[in-house]
This record gives structure tokens, C-alpha cells and sequence, in this order.
């Protein structure tokens, strides 16, 4: 201990003019000290920003790419998710001979959708893909789907693509025959739930039908993904 | 001098509901809260909804419904389960739905429903619609009519 002490008495720090290596050092300490602040800074902005995109629905973290399905819309024409960039899209999987949960959750968007102000429902689309499409016709579709409201598009395709949307959505759908009827009757078990896109193309959210009720915290959604884009 | 029913809940109840109240002095049942939902012309189905009290010390079973609307009503129990983390949605067909002695049954969108299947006329919002619903032990039946609407009455 003693040797280190007087080792450092032999060679005292001038004072006055240090050299110029240990100037260009603190420099750049400082500097480097300002990153780190900076840097800090930016990540508690982003945390903060994190934090306060707080979604009601069931956030995908991070965000997909929107699988861009193609199908065929209600009048015939073919249609491709890509299509609706710019516009927040809400659709679901389901069919017309639904009688409960499809009606249910085509109510409660028209009710989310009636909820918007004015100026966003343009940049708002509701869609609903029928994955019977043995039974759901396009026009079918055209009479079932805008009845809940007007501005409503109705979707289907052939069995491939069908499969196709909603394997990538990791939507489920399967016939179900009761037993010892007409093999015209039959029901469709689906996951029932609503899927929301924002106008970048990225699949943002998922909502399972209980959610859809409450219209208030739906728009509150909306209006985020919205302003967020 | 207070009269020996107590008339105001029972007003409150026939007003708030949006649904006549159906109070049948042979069935101990009390049908609140009725709604069927309003769907287009093309569809095939649809399905009914309400609250079934049983007012009675013993249990109950729903046993059917019918209607003019259409010819087949059937008791629909729905089904969750999951799929790959996504919830599957199905339906199954039951023959009676129980409801406990002083408890109630919620047929409700998402949830257990009267399916109402071949419809041959399609009623509009605002009309009202007459079903007969079947209760047992034994053939009991109660006659309810209910509103139609587009959207679920909140």
C-alpha cells in the first residue's frame, strides 16, 4: 500500500495543462454520457408510447403482416384484403345459416360502426367471410351482409382459398351433420372472432365475440388505430 | 291505503324490460328480457333469446318452443372450446335445458339460444313475434310474445 502511495508522489499529475490525450478523453465521456442519456431517454418515450397504446382487444405483439387473402365479394368481383389499405378493417369468419353467432357479431360491429363519428367511418370496413360457401352464394352474401349495415361487405371463394384465409388467420371452421337428417342440414363449428387490420396492412388485434358488445371500448380501439397510422 | 300487490316493480319490470312480461298462472315461469333477432330474408335462421325464472320450489325443464314463424324451434346449448389458442364456437342441440327452483335460465346472444330454423316469414324490427314454450314435468306451456330487433336491447 505504501510503495502504491509514494509511486504516485514520484509522479504527481501536472497541474495547469493536462495533456491533450486526457482532454479528447473527457470529451468524449461526455459525449458518450449524452448517448446513453439520449438513448435513455428514447427508449422510455417508446415504453411510455407502449403503454399507452392500450388496447381493449387482444393486441398480436409485434403486429403481422395481414395475410392478404383472395376471395370473391358479394357482387361477383374478386377481392383482395390488399384492396382496403388505408381503411381499418374489421371482418370474421362465418355463415348466412348462423343463427346465432353470426348475427350476433355482424349487430355488434353495425352497432361499433354506428358508434364512429361521421368522419371515420369512411376510413372503417366491415367484412364477413362465409366459409360455406356450398350454401352462401355471392348474392346471398349481398342479401344478408349489408342488411346489417350498408356499408357491410360480404366475402366467400372456393374451398382452397377459403382454407387458405383462414389457416392464416388460424381461424377453424368444420361441417357439422346431424346425425340421421338431410345432408343439406348441417352446422358449421367456427372460431368466432373478429379480426381488426389497420390501415398499414397489419393484422393488430383479435376480439372474441363477448368483446363486441361493448361498443364504447371498440371505438376507443378504432380511434387508436386510426391516429396510430 | 297500499294496495296488497306491489304494483310499481311489477310496472317498473313491464316498462324496463321492452318485453311484456309474461306472468301464466298455470306455468310458475317468468319470461323477461324476450328479444328475437331480426334477420333478412335470404337467411334460413335465426334465434330467440330471454330470461326463464322458475318461480316454483321445484325443478323445471325447457323443453321446446314453437312458432308460426317457422317450423322447426330447437334448444341450442353453444359450444367453446379452443383451437390452436382461438376459441371454436359450436352448437349443440339439446332436449331440455334445466332451470333451477328459484333460479333462471338466460338464453342470450353467444350463449344458449332458441334456434329457429326454416323460417318461412321474416319479421321486421319493431313487430312482435307470439311463441309457445314448453315446459316439463309434463306438458306445460306458456305463451310469450316477443319483440324483434336488429341489434341487442341494452
Amino acid at each position: 500500500m505504501s510503495e502504491i502511495l509514494s509511486e504516485h508522489q514520484k509522479n504527481p499529475i501536472p497541474i495547469g495543462s493536462p495533456p491533450a490525450v486526457t482532454r479528447r478523453m473527457f470529451v468524449a465521456a461526455i459525449a458518450l454520457g449524452l448517448a446513453l442519456l439520449v438513448s435513455f431517454l428514447f427508449t422510455r418515450y417508446f415504453a411510455y408510447r407502449t403503454v399507452q397504446e392500450n388496447f381493449y382487444g387482444q393486441a398480436l405483439v409485434p403486429a403481422k403482416a395481414a395475410f392478404d387473402f383472395h376471395l370473391v365479394d358479394q357482387d361477383g368481383k374478386p377481392f383482395h384484403l390488399s384492396q382496403m389499405r388505408g381503411k381499418t378493417v374489421l371482418f370474421s369468419f362465418g355463415f348466412t345459416h348462423c343463427p346465432n353467432v353470426c348475427p350476433t357479431t355482424l349487430s355488434d360491429l353495425a352497432k361499433v360502426y354506428q358508434a364512429l363519428p361521421a368522419e371515420d367511418r369512411r376510413k372503417v370496413q366491415v367484412l364477413f367471410v362465409s366459409v360455406d360457401p356450398h350454401r352462401d352464394k355471392p348474392e346471398t352474401l349481398k342479401n344478408y351482409v349489408p342488411y346489417f349495415n350498408d356499408s357491410f361487405i360480404g366475402l366467400t371463394g372456393n374451398e382452397a382459398q377459403l382454407t387458405e384465409a383462414a389457416k392464416a388467420y388460424g381461424a377453424y371452421f368444420e361441417i357439422v351433420h346431424d346425425a340421421g337428417t338431410n345432408p343439406e342440414v348441417y352446422s358449421v363449428n367456427h372460431s368466432a372472432l373478429t379480426y381488426l387490420i389497420s390501415p398499414d396492412g397489419k393484422w393488430k388485434l383479435l376480439y372474441n365475440l363477448d368483446q363486441l358488445s361493448d361498443s364504447k371500448k371498440m371505438v376507443q380501439d378504432i380511434e387508436q388505430v386510426l391516429t396510430g397510422a | 291505503m297500499k294496495p296488497s300487490v306491489p304494483i310499481t316493480p311489477l310496472l317498473l319490470l313491464f316498462f324496463c324490460c321492452g318485453c311484456k312480461a309474461a306472468l301464466a298462472d298455470d306455468v310458475p315461469v317468468k319470461v323477461e328480457s324476450g328479444w328475437l333477432q331480426a334477420v333478412p330474408p335470404v337467411a334460413e335462421a335465426t334465434a330467440a333469446y330471454m330470461r326463464i325464472r322458475n318461480l316454483s320450489q321445484s325443478l323445471l325443464k325447457l323443453t321446446g318452443a314453437f312458432s308460426s314463424i317457422a317450423p322447426e324451434i330447437e334448444l341450442m346449448i353453444t359450444t367453446r372450446h379452443l383451437h390452436d389458442g382461438q376459441e371454436i364456437m359450436g352448437m349443440e342441440r339439446v332436449d331440455t335445458l334445466e332451470i333451477p327452483p328459484g333460479g333462471v335460465l338466460e338464453l342470450k346472444p353467444g350463449g344458449n339460444h332458441l334456434m329457429i330454423m326454416g323460417l318461412t316469414s321474416h319479421p321486421k324490427e319493431g313487430e312482435r313475434v307470439k311463441l309457445t314454450v314448453q315446459f316439463a314435468p309434463g306438458d306445460q306451456r306458456l305463451d310469450v310474445e316477443i319483440p324483434v330487433f336488429k341489434q341487442e336491447p341494452k
